[in-house]
């Protein structure tokens, strides 16, 4: 009796299990949105974007609400996120098949996955770089968002990665800025000696370090082997560059950053406030953070960063780089259209209103300085000097290598990110941590 | 059957059917649906699933970080047991042994006040308790000469697992303290006076009249502290979110980045199972060990 009632129930245990698997096979496939139609200037607009917090929070929310003043029967609805958090909330509203009508993108991997799974409307009928809206971008921001020929993205404002230098702390220490790695290293004792921390470097996220990685990859390995080894399907990772690039950032954690092995243990904040407070020297960052920067050491004190006092250039390159040396690390953001939104046509519209002339400029003004890819909005007049200088670099940049953890697969970025912290805290050397990567991308075929 | 046992019956039936409903969907549901996850590979940006049987499990043993995650959630299951459990108990039985009341009950909430924190507050707060350069810890340990250990608690693999459960248990520590007292104060005041008529010392009366007449509540508070530790997550993704390399996993934190990070919600959903599945065994034992330990005066 009780071994009929215990097979009764496991019966019933594996019919549910297969009933409810039968169930979650996959969300209904709506009919593809018409991002050419005519919009529809009624309901609600919802978007998900990356301006959470201060001091980018109002760039949006002034803009729903002329949006609105402008189509009073449209309504928008914002969702906004951090850098940080945007990341699981895409995912989330993806599995759940909830994506809003338009949403925050990176380039690379992470926004072919949502052209790969049929989520992000093809845009090339109205932002090719033939049409009237694509010739307002720039063609290399519009590019980074194709794949196989199509366009599928909305550029909003490009980015690179700079190192920051406060000259006056260098002038103190006696120090020129450097001009190659070996220089840069070797002037962190003179800064140390003057009372600074030589690199203000915070990792608890562990993406800081793919970001010195990266571009000490792109400097030591030439691009198409790179480039190869991003894909795990040809994947070799056996460039000797990336052993020469590996040692070179423990060289620069070990010698020019105070809290050394400890490194994983600071904040990327906590970095940016010291260099901006004045403590630090150089810290290494995202041309979106330069007015940061310099408006957070406001009244901090005598040594604070003053604007005049920043200098940015790209990371120096060290000498004998086999690689690519004029490639900058950095990849414009943007907006994708969700391929199944009944809005896609009113999506697109909201976007032009966004990326028209005066908003470009206005995102690329102070307080937000998001360098814009319209063409023409990063003026000297409309932007801080470092802001312009650094997108005039990027745009002037032969080739851009975009973000570690975005450009390659989920996997494989994942064992970076924890050989990059293992690599700060001596838990695994340079031939270890590029085995380890190896292996995650070998699985991930 | 009389009719009117049937719908006596009917009608128990019919009261408890809301409750059975709420339960089946919004707990047993999830749980069958978890581990249909479990056996498939599922790309959220397509939406497409396959079928892959119990292959995520297999990988599971394969998987360093996932022992290296059990281990981690064993050492917070060890600890807890030693500060929650044992710690709390002894703290407890002396404040309670304080003869002011008024000293006592102040005591009492000093220590419950870091329960009152919210875990992501707490863990915050930590983790610049824990700064290297600005941490209270290390200025701490600085002002008493004893600056040569200062460290960068959470930046260090060999460190980072227990700075985290160090400040689970100050976190958790005065709850426990504050539910051992009241399971105290509820033993009968004549058993101790008793017990003082004949000569019974502090610690013998610790060991011989609180220890078995808590023993209930110590029961209660194993299968918490255990099944809690099985469970952690907000503190070790406000403190560490699993790093450096991994070293702060647990098998919440591993199922969370295995999913959200790495896009692999069928082995996300695998770790899940286990999870349930040590959790519910934890639970089923601690329950039968405990049955017959009622205490009854």
């Amino acid at each position: 009796m009780r071994a009929r009632a215990l097979t009764r129930y496991a019966a019933l245990f594996g019919a549910s299990v297969l009933a409810l698997t039968g169930c979650f096979a996959g969300p209904a496939k709506a009919p593809a949105a018409d991002v050419t139609a005519k919009p529809e200037f009624s309901g609600t607009l919802s978007i998900l974007t990356k301006f959470a917090g201060d001091p980018l929070s109002p760039y949006f929310e002034d803009l729903a609400a002329a949006y609105e003043r402008k189509h009073p029967g449209v309504k928008v609805e914002l969702i906004q996120e951090t850098d940080q958090s945007i990341k699981d909330k895409t995912k989330t509203l993806t599995a759940s098949d909830a994506l809003p009508d338009l949403y925050f993108t990176w380039t690379g991997n992470w926004a072919e996955n949502f052209v790969r799974g049929g989520r992000a409307s093809d845009l090339t009928e109205v932002i090719g770089p033939d049409t009237e809206w694509g010739r307002t971008f720039s063609k290399a921001s519009l590019s980074a968002f194709a794949h196989d020929g199509r366009y599928y993205g909305i550029p909003l404002y490009n980015n690179g990665k700079f190192m920051g230098y406060n000259k006056a702390a260098f002038a103190e220490a006696g120090v020129g800025v450097p001009t190659t790695f070996e220089e840069l290293v070797d002037s962190c004792p003179h800064l140390r000696k003057a009372g600074y921390e030589p690199v203000a470097f915070g990792n608890k996220d562990g993406w800081p370090a793919l970001h010195y990685l990266q571009q000490l990859f792109a400097y030591h390995v030439p691009r198409e082997i790179r480039e190869a080894d991003h894909h795990p399907g040809t994947a070799t990772l056996d460039d000797a560059g990336y052993l020469t690039a590996l040692k070179q950032f423990k060289t620069l954690v070990s010698a020019c950053t105070d809290t050394r092995g400890g490194t994983n243990g600071v904040l990327y904040t906590s970095a940016q406030e010291a260099f901006s407070r004045g403590k630090a020297a150089m810290y290494y960052q995202e041309i979106l953070e330069f007015d940061n920067a310099t408006a957070a050491g406001a009244g901090a004190g005598p040594r604070a960063l003053k604007p005049q006092n920043l200098v940015v250039r790209p990371l120096p390159v060290p000498e004998g780089a086999k690689g690519d040396p004029e490639a900058i690390e950095g990849a414009p953001e943007g907006y994708l259209v969700n391929a199944r939104s009944p809005r896609a046509a009113l999506a697109v519209d909201f976007m032009k209103f966004v990326t028209e002339r005066r908003n470009a400029k206005t995102l690329s003004s102070p307080p937000y300085g998001q360098p814009s890819t319209v063409v023409g909005a990063v003026t000297p007049e409309t932007s801080s000097r470092a802001v312009f200088q650094g997108i005039e670099t990027v745009n002037k940049a032969p080739r851009l290598a975009g973000w570690l953890d975005m450009v390659t697969a989920p996997e494989v970025a994942d064992a970076w990110l924890a050989g990059g912290e293992a690599l700060i805290s001596g838990g695994m050397s340079p031939e270890e941590v590029l085995e380890s990567v190896r292996r995650a991308s070998k699985s991930a075929k | 059957m009389p009719v009117r046992t049937m719908y006596r019956r009917a009608l128990g039936l019919a009261w408890v059917i809301p409750a059975l409903v709420l339960l089946g969907v919004f707990v047993y549901l999830p749980l069958v649906q978890n581990f249909g996850f479990s056996t498939l590979t599922w790309d959220i940006y397509s939406g497409s699933q396959e079928y892959v049987g119990l292959e995520n499990y297999r990988e599971l043993f394969d998987d360093p970080v996932f022992w290296s995650s059990f281990a981690n959630n064993l050492w917070y299951a060890v600890l807890s047991i030693v500060f929650q459990v044992c710690g709390a108990l002894l703290l407890a039985a002396l404040v309670e042994s304080i003869r002011s009341p008024r000293w006592a009950r102040v005591l009492r909430a000093v220590y419950f006040i870091p329960s009152a924190i919210s875990l992501t507050v707490a863990g915050l707060l930590f983790y610049f308790v824990y700064e290297p350069r600005l941490g209270l810890l290390n200025h701490v340990l600085e002002a008493v000469g004893l600056g040569r250990f200062g460290q960068a608690w959470l930046g260090q693999e060999s460190t980072a697992m227990f700075a985290v459960i160090a400040m689970s248990q100050w976190q958790g520590f005065g709850y426990c303290t504050l539910l051992f007292a009241i399971a105290i104060q509820r033993i009968p005041s004549e058993l101790y006076e008793a017990a003082s008529l004949d000569g019974v010392g502090p610690v013998r009366r610790f060991f011989h009249v609180t220890l078995p007449l808590v023993r209930e509540m110590t029961g209660l508070m194993m299968m918490v502290t255990v099944s809690g530790a099985f469970q952690v997550f907000n503190e070790v993704m406000v403190m560490t979110s699993g790093g450096p390399n991994n070293s702060t996993q647990v098998l919440g934190t591993w199922l969370y980045r295995n999913g959200f990070v790495r896009n692999d919600f069928g082995y996300a959903a695998a770790i899940g199972t286990v999870i349930f599945v040590i959790t519910l065994a934890l639970a089923v034992a601690q329950l039968w060990i405990t049955r017959k330990r009622r205490v009854e005066w």
